[in-house]
């Protein structure tokens, strides 16, 4: 569970000026999901998930999922922007207790 | 009159204390400040239902030309099901996906994900790995930014389901 949080990012190894990139993101998270008790009645408390994942390129937010307890537990997302500059690229997750992990990489063209 | 000074701030933080404990179960039931407008965006709600909280009476027109949905046929682990949509968008400032939204019929939420793209994004792409309670239809919902709405959807056979709520 120390993994909590633990963010993965894969960019292509090449990109050109231009490109419209995909990029791959992975987050380590448990994204509990609805507990019921034995009369199926949903366990009231605040579940631990991921509901937001906030997309930025060159400091303009670019793609933003706003997530349920739907996604699969260590989410995975995939997205697409358009490379024009070279800079950075961040990722952040937001879970329901306030967690905030987030990846960065740097986007350069060769 | 130090006494009388005492009692009343025992009193009042008597009460002060009260009011807290009364917050803190009321944020339990509701989730924390921040948390309160996701668990509005998903509920456990019939799909019919999610579809009137999300476009209300707004016409939906069938997107099969310009949404391409992918995701497998059979799910046999209904926990991790890879999905993607991709849509046929020049992604202009003046005509882009504004948002997909991910439904899963049988999901007992099933608003899975909401995704909001701006045109710089280049494609209009999302790809996530979602849960799927049973088997059941799997739809995808473009919003462009004229505001029409178009639909996709598909049938998933799960053959063990990933929900479990």
């Amino acid at each position: 569970m120390s993994d909590i949080g633990k963010v993965r990012l894969r960019i292509p190894s090449s990109i050109k000026p231009g490109d419209v990139v995909q990029v791959r993101s992975l987050v380590i998270h448990p994204m509990e999901r609805v507990e019921r008790d034995a009369q199926g009645k949903i366990v009231q408390k605040n579940y631990n998930y991921i509901n937001k994942v906030i997309v930025t390129y060159l400091g303009k937010t670019v793609v933003t999922f706003d997530t349920t307890q739907g996604v699969a537990e260590n989410p995975f997302f995939s997205f697409t922007f358009k490379a024009t500059d070279p800079g950075q690229l961040k990722v952040q997750f937001l879970d329901t207790t306030g967690g905030r992990y987030e990846g960065t990489v740097e986007i350069k063209f060769s | 009159m130090t006494d009388d000074q005492l009692v009343t701030r025992r009193a009042v933080l008597g009460v002060l204390g009260a009011l807290s404990v009364v917050a803190a179960g009321g944020g339990l039931v509701t989730g924390a400040p921040g948390t309160a407008h996701a668990q509005a965006l998903g509920q456990n709600e019939s799909v019919q239902d999610t579809m009137k909280r999300l476009f209300g009476d707004k016409p939906i027109k069938d997107g099969a030309a310009v949404i391409k949905l992918d995701l497998p046929l059979i799910a046999e682990n209904g926990a991790v099901v890879p999905i993607s949509v991709n849509v046929d968008s020049p992604m202009t400032p003046t005509n882009y996906v504004r948002h997909i939204y991910v439904v899963a019929d049988k999901n007992r939420i099933p608003l899975i994900t909401r995704v909001t793209l701006a045109p710089e994004a280049g494609r209009a792409f999302m790809g996530a790995n979602v849960r799927l309670g049973e088997t059941g239809d799997v739809r995808a919902i473009v919003e462009q930014s004229d505001g029409t709405l178009l639909l996709v959807k598909r049938e998933v056979k799960v053959t063990v389901g990933g929900c479990g709520g």
